[in-house]
């Protein structure tokens, strides 16, 4: 590079300080226009005078820039309102706008949501839990007695089991003849008799709301009395008994008269009451339980608090359907 | 068609027996009886047109509402509290019975009874109505059957509300 003598150097140095006034200016001028508002502030007050004089002195030249203005808006405006009815028309676009924005919320309630929502959330489930209780444990209550009762039921079954197949030996009318007059026989036809004799019928079916005492629904082999009377004088035997021998909270499960037995099964806002003839046993007993719970967890889960004759029609063709149509109902 | 729950209470001898009969049954009977734990029986009305089913629960007297076992009371929408218009010990106390009952049983619809009409002149009732410490809702005589049907009507009424 050339080296500058002492005079380009004066020269310059001159120049700088000729135009170091300029230079300010100039570059206060490029602020102006590339700062908008700083723009608009300097350049609104002049335009704002020159239409003012417009107006006053020139209104036919005026009203045609103004015309020419709102002309030259319109035609933009209506550019931009055919872009968002073209962006609105179509599905890809609109959710190509769209998506991200949601997107965007979506991920932010992620993030955000346990914090913000935590409480509302919380007293919403507390307040469901608490006005669906009865409903919950309508559900629970056949599922927890159910697995209970089968634990239990196969535990006894296999004692009850091995102490019949002993009595069996011992006591039976084969056995007993056998023994005493060294008879060679099988099974004889008095034995078949007497046990069918004593065989265990399911005669009639109630389903009754616990507190109230009003049938749910009922199915029997024979019409009886008034159902709804049964029903009412069950609940308050029932609430007498419990009442005089409270004792944490135990119920009554057994009434016996004659052949017959009633047998009831408790469940949380209802019970089920089952009159029976014929002997029975602890297994049998445990396997009406079983398919009460059965019953239960099908059909009454969404027992309403509310009883009415389509609610005790329903559930009366449902215990039919379970109890008594199929002959000879396998217990 | 739905089915409600009704209670009838009240002291000893204050005719809810007879009150019981009178509705199901149209009957009634001088002998006096007293009830046992307690009778059920029903009989469905006709409430404009909808037919409702009363269950109604004939509570063995006591001198006490907290006498009676509180299990009878649960689940009932209706309570008919009677007394007896011609024996004042067995409406001295209706305020505090009323109290218990609204306590036991929220929301339930109560009618004050009084019964025995057949027995008590006009002005009887007037020198009663003045003394009482509760409004009875309508009076009664299960003798003559007045206003026996009306007031198990007012109730299925109400359930229809």
């Amino acid at each position: 590079m050339k080296e500058l003598n002492q005079d380009q150097i004066r020269l310059q140095q001159l120049q700088e300080i000729l135009l170091k006034g300029d230079r300010t200016k100039i570059q206060e001028l490029q602020d102006i226009l590339d700062d908008k508002t700083l723009l608009s502030e300097r350049v609104a007050p002049i335009v704002k005078d020159h239409l003012d004089n417009l107006r006053d002195n020139y209104p036919e030249q005026y009203r045609a820039i103004v015309k020419d203005l709102i002309e030259q808006r319109a035609v933009k405006l209506e550019f931009l309102i055919n872009q968002l009815q073209g962006t609105l028309d179509t599905k890809d676009k609109l959710s190509e706008k769209v998506s991200p924005i949601v997107e965007d919320h979506i991920q932010t309630l992620k993030e955000n949501f346990p914090v913000e929502f935590k409480k509302v959330v919380n007293s919403q489930i507390e307040r469901k839990l608490k006005d669906s209780q009865d409903e919950i444990l309508n559900v629970i209550t056949p599922v927890l007695g159910k697995l209970i009762r089968k634990s239990i039921t196969h535990q006894f079954q296999v004692i009850k089991e091995r102490i019949d197949s002993q009595i069996r030996g011992t006591f039976s009318r084969k056995g007993f003849f056998g023994r005493v007059f060294g008879k060679k026989s099988n099974v004889d036809d008095t034995d078949i008799i007497l046990s069918n004799a004593d065989a265990l019928t399911i005669q009639e079916i109630f389903v009754i709301q616990q507190d109230s005492g009003l049938l749910i629904g009922s199915a029997s082999k024979d019409t009886t009395i008034d159902k709804d009377v049964v029903a009412g004088m069950f609940t308050a035997i029932k609430a007498f008994v419990e009442d005089a021998f409270q004792k944490d909270e135990q119920e009554l499960e057994m009434i016996e008269y004659d052949n017959y037995k009633i047998f009831i099964q408790n469940f949380y806002s209802y019970y089920i009451a089952v009159i029976m003839s014929g002997s029975i046993s602890a297994l049998e007993r445990g396997a009406i339980s079983e398919k009460l719970y059965e019953f239960a967890e099908k059909e009454l889960r969404n027992v309403s608090k509310n009883i009415d004759s389509k609610l005790t029609d329903r559930i009366s063709n449902q215990l039919k359907n379970y109890f008594f149509e199929v002959e000879n109902v396998q217990l | 068609m739905i089915s409600k729950k009704i209670i009838l209470t009240g002291s000893f001898g204050v005719g809810k027996t007879s009150l019981f009969n009178q509705f199901i049954f149209n009957q009634f009977d001088d002998k006096y009886l007293t009830t046992i734990g307690v009778k059920v029986n029903k009989k469905n009305i006709e409430v404009d047109g909808e037919e409702v089913s009363l269950l109604v629960w004939d509570i063995a007297g006591e001198v006490s509402q907290d006498k009676v076992p509180h299990s009878y009371f649960l689940g009932a929408s209706g309570i008919i509290y009677v007394f007896d218009l011609t024996r004042p010990s067995t409406y001295k106390n209706i305020q505090g019975d009323i109290d218990y009952l609204k306590e036991m049983v929220k929301g339930a619809e109560i009618r004050v009874v009084g019964n025995k009409s057949d027995l008590v002149s006009e002005n009887q009732v007037t020198e009663i109505k003045e003394g009482i410490d509760y409004p009875w809702d309508i009076i009664t005589s299960a003798k003559t059957g007045e206003n026996v049907n009306e007031l198990f009507l007012s109730l299925g009424k109400a359930f229809l509300e």
